[in-house]
């Protein structure tokens, strides 16, 4: 008895500082499906997988806490609202939930912000590479090593222009004119960029 | 565009990094080219392990606020757009909410003309109108040189805007989640250098709507108000939805 709650004491504890477990269903897939038949118990679950990282990437990009728990709560619901859309196969259910925050996080941006004070602020952050940046509460975890090593592996140019419009919501166009780079050269660093990083990830998706 | 070049633009759209114009016909090509439609999924896959460098513990509050709110919220039904690509399936679905809004609009139209006798003439001025309205939309939907703009609002919802140089005009799809509280409306306006002019007003209880909003040729933008019934001679602040043309 006196075991059995020091073993759930535990539990909780490491399920509140790593929330993807083992321990638990985290299959991302299998919950998103079970969330496109309307399963709230499964969306909850599903929440504790991935909001931490769309808060988190939101937040990266709009640089406003109070933005981007609103436009983190907009994504979430949406995904609630959409989830029937979901296919597994055709794309991880992560991939599907980041696709949308991201755009969101995006729209809200060009929404909001003048295009030249956002150059200006966007000048700032590029003096720094975005990815060494660390965010408020930062957790160390092998996947996020991994991916910071594949993006060690790209051309600095592939990895500013990445960088630069994933986590910072830049359109090409701006990413060329801080870059001083030609608009081709830099669509061609986004997509090789990209490529590489696929490949690095061991990223698949079936046709 | 050669089709090297559009090939070219799939790591920028992964990136949401396309400006909206090319980011509508990119969408557009993705729909005919499979290979480019497997590669994009393949890069978005990638771009979304990005996700995994930004980790931020959410504000305490969040996870309530999304459960109450999904507890609320219909769930759209599957088979409506198969494959799964967000982003494009709403702006695809704005376009078509827009043409649908009119065609329903001139169906409710007829269908009351039949029944109600004494409303005849009003019924079929309406008809006529939703009919004039309807291919005004599709006018501007199909020019050479519409492009397509959308945007959020305030509150949840988005507002989507096709404009038309040659036609002079947009379609203005509003589909906000929530009509304004109380006795207030939402208006649309015309924004240009230092001024706003009017350009229509929802009734009171209205959240979405598809208007054509002629003279867009001098304007820089729509925007999006909230004002009491009616109407307001001039906006009042903050936008709640503002749109570059």
């Amino acid at each position: 008895m006196q075991r059995h709650r020091r073993d759930q004491a535990s539990r909780a504890e490491r399920l509140s500082v790593v929330p993807p477990t083992p321990d638990r269903p985290a299959n991302a897939d299998g919950l998103l499906t079970a969330v496109g038949r309307g399963d709230e118990a499964a969306f909850a679950t599903l929440y504790d997988v991935v909001a931490p990282r769309v808060y988190g990437l939101i937040k990266r990009v709009l640089r406003d806490p109070a933005q981007a728990e609103e436009v983190a709560q907009e994504t979430l619901v949406e995904v609630w609202r959409t989830a029937a859309r979901f296919r597994a196969g055709q794309g991880s259910a992560t991939a599907w939930v980041f696709t949308i925050a991201h755009r969101r996080a995006v729209d809200r941006v060009r929404a909001e912000q003048a295009a030249t004070r956002r150059e200006e602020q966007t000048a700032t952050w590029a003096a720094q590479p975005p990815y060494d940046q660390v965010a408020d509460e930062v957790h160390d975890r092998l996947e996020r090593q991994q991916v910071r090593r594949c993006l060690d592996g790209l051309t600095e140019l592939q990895r500013e222009s990445i960088t630069l419009a994933y986590y910072q919501g830049c359109t090409y166009p701006e990413v060329a004119r801080m870059l001083d780079v030609s608009l081709p050269t830099i669509k061609s660093r986004m997509r090789d960029g990209l490529i590489r990083l696929r490949d690095c990830l061991g990223v698949e998706v079936r046709p | 565009m050669t089709t090297s070049d559009v090939h070219a633009l799939s790591g920028a759209y992964a990136l949401d990094a396309l400006t909206d114009t090319e980011r509508a016909s990119f969408a557009r090509h993705l729909d005919d080219c499979a290979t480019c439609a497997l590669e994009v999924a393949e890069l978005r896959e990638a771009a979304a392990r990005l996700a995994d460098q930004s980790w931020a513990v959410p504000p305490p509050g969040l996870r309530t606020r999304v459960l109450a709110e999904i507890a609320n919220t219909r769930q759209e039904h599957p088979g409506s757009r198969p494959r799964a690509r967000p982003p494009r399936s709403r702006l695809a679905r704005h376009l078509l909410t827009a043409a649908a809004a009119v065609v329903v609009a001139a169906g409710a139209a007829a269908g009351t003309y039949a029944i109600q006798e004494r409303r005849v003439d009003e019924q079929r001025a309406a008809t006529v109108a939703a009919r004039a309205e309807s291919e005004r939309v599709n006018a501007i939907l199909s020019a050479p040189d519409a492009t397509v703009r959308s945007g959020p609002v305030d509150g949840g919802g988005r507002i989507t805007v096709v404009t038309s140089a040659m036609r002079d005009a947009a379609v203005v799809t509003l589909a906000a989640d929530h009509a304004p509280a109380g006795d207030h409306a939402y208006q649309l306006w015309l924004t240009g250098a230092g001024r706003a002019m009017p350009a229509g007003v929802l009734p009171v209880g209205t959240a979405t709507v598809t208007r054509v909003v002629s003279g867009t040729a001098a304007a820089q933008g729509i925007a999006v108000t909230i004002e009491p019934a009616g109407g307001s001679r001039t906006p009042t602040l903050p936008l709640v939805a503002n749109v570059r043309i």
